[in-house]
């Protein structure tokens, strides 16, 4: 009320214009005063209304009783003066006049003038316009703040102006704002500015977005936008209602499918996709069964998004036409369930069947049910069982003319079955690279019968194949496999580590001898998978082995002979293991000093010491590294003075040892090496180190770094505070995410899920739905999902609203694991519709009995089409307890759908 | 599938980050479909400094004051030895048949210059210089051959001249009898063939190493961009086209294609061979 008093007016007039009262704030302003104002008449004191033709204004006022007002952006001011406090842009005080008439009963006697002094506030907007009109990014981002705490209906108008603004962060700021300001008068705003700038998308979604978050309907207006003659505002309105989250919605839509033009009612295909609207399935197979060109592809697509299973096997005849039958793949893989294996088999047992495009499909649904239910064996047994040998044939000939994607997908059909023809054409195609994985995954399947084919392919020109092979006949663990890969282990340099690999899990002793010969070898991988088998073996004579080998006169020998000893722990070997500490060969040195701390000696601290301290760089390195598994106390002093070595990789192994026991005796030097080391490793040893033991004092080292250019000391200094939970480590974290810089914004976004706190949650949900860039969405969803606080669970469950979120947010529920399903039970009674089938979908994921039980009571729910994505998951589930409540589902359920699904559910 | 690291123990939690900057220093690009096989191609580079994890190795190649030398061996690990003589041999014979008459008829005074420029272990260069020998190219014009790759170890054996069965299975008989001999189970080139070529390292992702090498009229550079990403090979098409001759010629292996990646080429039909041609 004080700014008020201070900026206003008032005077008064009788019915011929004479002034009769005239305030103080009116005095001061004009330099007039009450007595010399009183009496006079207002055009005589200010000739310039008349001649500005205002008076007739007031002569209205007069005859008619109606309040004039003045607007200030027409007329500027009423009394000429110098504004109050000096304005940039006004010589003269901008007023805003209000002429109301002034009765004594009903009579009119005179004017009541009331001017307000708005200089300050025009000063104010123009000077938000030119921020909001700015380059800078930040400054938009302060105008549109300021905005968003007025009230006034002007800093809303303007807010919309900002809802197109090109940065995300000045949108949300604007969508925020407006969503508190808006009411339910504001709608036509809003629709206003989604009339005149539809063609803008920031503008378009972010005034959808106020909708949305101001809980104002909307639908109503919308939908009539469709009966409206011009064609691109119907085509929004069937964006807008499409972005409305609201099965309301549909009815209107699927009214649009009738639309006379054809991109409307392409338009309204794709907004029916984004509600999943159950109710339209039947009109959308029907367009794409028409194959009309132009329309039969969203269809198909949006038959894909709203995942009614009823109308797959519609869709199998589609794969026949040359066209659309890619499309209607990639629609059966993806809304197909085990009931359109058998049509696509059927097809692809044909004579003349598409069968890339049946392969591709089959591959889709085996793909999505291991991601979403980790059941992908469940399509390849239906498909197996009812693919006969003319199916087998048409895959078998594909197979010879295919490449990448395609070849893949036949293989990974083909590879379902079984037969000695099937075998014998996939084992040569372990050479297609794009192929090998799921040539070998088939060839384990099949496990020992495919033994000999694979030792034939040892002799294969190609060597990844016969790299393929090995890795296989590991995998199968065939005993018979042993002789050709000790051969290959001895005659194929290519060859030897996967066969030293494949020996080790094969884990016969017949291969000790052949392996125990590679450990002298001058290659480091050889001999490192040589003494990896042999670890595998356990072979009962290898302690006494050890022994001689330890000192055998081949130093590659003894350093494999220390590996060996030190991950077994003979104690026949131990005494020799700490003569190995000081063996003439750096390497075999640096091995022992490596394992030393594993045997049970007190002579072994010392030793390790020692090596710390007078070694070469290399085995005083090793010491550093393994006095970080020498107990916690007993190794402080030593590393504490390694950081001061010399060498680079002893500091930065010493600090990586201090990180790991979390010595916060070492804060000041852990703090002096990130802030100052000479080499970047070490400074980043020492940031990972900082983020272990935590603090204010590590804190404070970590936002400094935080802000590096340097990408990977940056990055640790981030995923440090990320570590910390003193409050202290939050607002660097959520000062890196309004960084420019992508990767910066994206490790602060790894951070905070790790870490957590205040508003986090909230954070990350606004940059998971508002960012246009896709990585930062995934990782705040991804963030939030690590985060599984209730907030985060909640923020999730929210997410799942919007399309382009929806999968992804989905994927981050079912992931959560037990403890959190009832937090996501509370999703079953969202309010709307679409988020309850997510939820209802993340929890068919997660397989877990209080699961069931929750998507038992969304049976219940009042919405066809969560009862039906229920009815899905529980059928998923199998949960024999949910019989009876199918049963009744089956008969009684008011929607064919849902009768449909409980009773296929029940025949399975 | 499976990668060495699993059999050798070490933790791949920085795979990514060692994996884009090998792309950024050398071209050379693994997509999550290939990380196994740049797995299996650095772990034993990373057990033999005694490292656990890709890791440290990272910054041992990023930050270390030895990581020059430590690159030259990650060049030697990435390189693809798995080559052949008398491979796509129809660009060797448009070569031979076409491009060097043509270049000799214009009466020319300077020496035609080839370079093979991911040569491996000299398969390439040696079937270049076989097949100008056989038509009696090097007694009547001067030609120069340059052979490089990125691979220290590959050119050592390139210039060491001793090939095993695996590289002949393209070659005639009666080639193999003429420019090899048998030495302890394997073949060694004709030295007089052999000494025609010039060995050198090379990076194709180095401005400075291109530059040294790319004012000639023909280039070799097969089987190496399959590895690349398309900036890379962008990159270095460029760094050619500004340096060749013109008319330049650029073969690329019959599993490559720079239609999309250039307009500084025309592509041609020579022969039974497609070459890229610089006018």
């Amino acid at each position: 009320m004080t700014v008020i008093e201070h900026r206003v007016g008032v005077f008064t007039t009788d019915e011929h214009l004479v002034i009769r009262s005239w305030d103080e704030w009116l005095a001061s302003v004009t330099g007039i005063s009450a007595e010399e104002a009183r009496g006079e008449r207002l055009a005589a004191l200010f000739p310039e209304i008349e001649a500005r033709g205002l008076l007739t204004r007031f002569e209205r006022v007069l005859a008619e009783g109606v309040v004039e007002v003045l607007a200030t952006a027409f007329h500027h001011y009423l009394i000429a003066c110098a504004p109050l406090t000096p304005s940039k842009r006004f010589e003269r005080m901008q007023q805003r006049v209000t002429i109301a008439p002034l009765r004594e009963d009903r009579a009119i006697v005179g004017t009541l003038v009331t001017i307000e002094d708005v200089t300050a506030r025009l000063d104010r907007e123009r000077d938000l316009d030119e921020q909001l009109a700015s380059a800078d990014e930040a400054v938009r981002l302060r105008a549109a703040q300021a905005l968003a705490e007025e009230e006034e209906r002007a800093s809303a108008k303007k807010l919309m102006g900002a809802l197109g603004d090109e940065s995300w962060r000045v949108r949300r700021v604007a969508v925020d704002g407006l969503a508190q300001q808006v009411e339910a008068g504001e709608v036509s705003d809003l629709l206003r500015a989604l009339r005149e700038e539809h063609h803008n998308p920031g503008v378009l979604n972010s005034a959808l977005q106020v909708l949305a978050l101001s809980g104002v309907d909307a639908i109503a207006p919308l939908a009539e936008f469709l009966n409206d003659a011009d064609t691109d505002l119907r085509i929004y309105a069937t964006h807008a209602l499409g972005d409305q989250h609201d099965p309301r919605a549909i009815p209107a839509l699927i009214g649009a499918l009738d639309d006379q033009d054809a991109n409307v009612r392409f338009h309204a295909i794709e907004a029916l996709s984004k509600l999943r609207a159950t109710d339209a399935v039947d009109t959308l197979t029907a367009i794409a069964e028409s194959r009309d060109f132009f329309l039969a592809f969203p269809a198909l697509d949006a038959l894909a998004s709203i995942g009614d299973t009823r109308i797959a096997a519609r869709l199998v005849p589609l794969l026949e036409d040359e066209v659309l039958r890619s499309p209607a793949a990639d629609a059966l893989g993806q809304l197909g369930d085990g009931e359109v294996v058998a049509p696509l088999a059927a097809l692809l047992n044909t004579e003349g069947a598409p069968v890339s495009v049946i392969a591709q499909s089959l591959a889709a649904l085996f793909k999505r049910y291991q991601r979403a239910y980790q059941e992908s064996a469940y399509i390849a047994d239906l498909a197996s069982g009812a693919i006969n040998a003319t199916g087998v044939q048409n895959l078998i000939a594909a197979i010879d003319t295919a490449a990448g994607d395609e070849l893949r997908d036949l293989v990974l059909v083909l590879g379902w079955l079984e037969g000695e023809r099937i075998e014998r054409t996939l084992v040569p195609l372990m050479g297609e690279a794009t192929a090998r994985k799921e040539v070998v995954e088939a060839l384990v399947r099949y496990g020992e019968r495919v033994t000999d084919l694979l030792i034939e392919q040892l002799g294969a020109e190609d060597v990844e194949t016969r790299k393929a092979a090995i890795v296989a006949l590991g995998r199968i663990g065939d005993p018979r496999a042993v002789p050709a890969l000790v051969e290959a282990l001895t005659n194929d340099d290519d060859l030897i580590i996967p066969a030293a690999g494949a020996l080790g899990k094969i884990g016969d002793r017949r291969a000790f001898e052949a392996l125990l010969d590679l450990i002298g070898h001058t290659d480091a991988a050889v001999r490192q998978a040589a003494v990896s088998a042999i670890n595998s073996l356990g072979h009962p004579d290898m302690a006494a082995r050890a022994v001689i080998l330890l000192n055998d006169a081949n130093p590659y020998v003894r350093e494999s002979a220390v590996r060996i000893a030190g991950y077994f722990g003979y104690d026949e070997c131990a005494e020799l293991l700490l003569q190995r500490c000081g063996d003439e060969e750096e390497n075999v040195r640096r091995a022992a000093i490596e394992h030393i701390p594993y045997i049970e000696d007190e002579r072994a601290l010392a030793v390790l010491g020692d090596a710390l301290e007078n070694a070469t760089p290399r085995v005083r390195a090793a010491a550093a590294h393994a006095f970080a598994q020498v107990e916690s106390a007993r190794a402080l002093p030593y590393l504490l003075k390694a950081l001061d070595d010399a060498d680079a990789w002893v500091r930065y192994f010493a600090a990586r040892a201090i990180g790991q026991h979390g010595y916060s005796e070492s804060l000041d030097d852990l703090m002096r090496l990130a802030q100052t080391d000479t080499a970047r490793q070490v400074r980043i040893a020492a940031v990972d180190a900082l983020g272990q033991i935590g603090g204010p004092r590590a804190v404070a080292v970590l936002a400094t770094l935080a802000e590096a250019m340097e990408p990977d000391l940056m990055s640790a200094a981030l995923k440090a505070l990320g570590q910390i939970g003193h409050p202290d480590a939050l607002p660097p974290l959520l000062e890196a995410l309004r960084s420019t810089d992508q990767a910066r914004r994206l490790k602060a976004l790894a951070a905070l899920g790790e870490r957590g706190g205040q508003g986090v949650a909230e954070m990350l949900q606004w940059v998971a739905a508002a960012d246009q860039d896709a990585a930062m969405a995934q990782a705040a969803i991804d963030a939030l999902a690590r985060l599984a606080t209730a907030e985060a669970i909640n923020a999730l469950i929210t997410l799942t609203a919007d399309t382009a979120r929806r999968e992804a947010a989905i994927a981050g529920l079912a992931h959560l694991g037990q403890r959190h399903i009832e937090a996501i039970g509370h999703g079953i009674n969202h309010p709307q519709s679409s988020v309850r089938r997510a939820v209802v979908e993340a929890l068919g994921r997660m397989k877990q009995p209080l699961a069931s039980e929750l998507l038992i009571q969304a049976l219940d729910d009042r919405e066809a089409s969560v009862r039906l994505a229920t009815v899905s998951a529980l059928a998923h589930l199998g949960s024999r307890n949910v019989e009876k409540r199918l049963v009744m589902l089956a008969r009684t359920d008011t929607d064919a759908a849902v009768r449909g699904a409980a009773q296929r559910a029940l025949r399975r | 599938m499976h990668s060495y690291a699993d059999t050798l123990g070490l933790s791949d939690s920085a795979f990514t980050l060692l994996r884009d900057l090998i792309h950024e220093r050398t071209g050379l690009f693994y997509d999550n479909g290939k990380s196994d096989l740049l797995i299996d191609k650095l772990s034993p580079l990373v057990i033999d400094r005694g490292f656990t994890s890709f890791l440290d190795y990272y910054y041992l190649l990023k930050y270390d004051v030895e990581a020059d030398e430590e690159w030259k061996r990650v060049a030697d690990a990435l390189s693809v030895q798995e080559t052949f003589f008398w491979r796509e041999v129809d660009q060797v014979k448009a070569v031979v048949e076409q491009v060097v008459p043509d270049y000799f008829s214009a009466a020319r005074a300077q020496p035609l210059r080839i370079w093979s420029a991911a040569c491996a272990t000299g398969e390439e260069p040696l079937s270049i210089a076989m097949a100008l020998q056989e038509k009696g190219w090097f007694e009547r014009a001067p030609i120069e051959i340059y052979a490089t790759d990125a691979s220290r170890a590959a050119i050592a054996k390139a210039q060491r001249g001793l090939y095993r069965e695996r590289s002949f299975r393209n070659l005639p008989p009666h080639l193999r009898a003429r420019y090899f001999r048998e030495e302890q189970g394997a073949w060694r080139i004709a030295p007089e063939l052999h000494s025609k070529i010039k060995w050198a390292t090379v990076n194709l992702l180095s401005e400075a190493d291109v530059g040294l090498m790319a004012r000639v009229t023909i280039i070799f550079c097969r089987n190496v961009f399959i590895y690349f990403s398309e900036a890379a090979i962008r990159k270095t098409v460029r760094w050619f086209s500004q340096r060749m001759t013109t008319p330049g010629y650029l073969f690329v292996g019959a599993a490559e294609s720079l239609l999309r990646m250039t307009n500084e080429f025309q592509f041609e039909e020579i022969g039974d061979a497609f070459v890229y041609v610089k006018k």
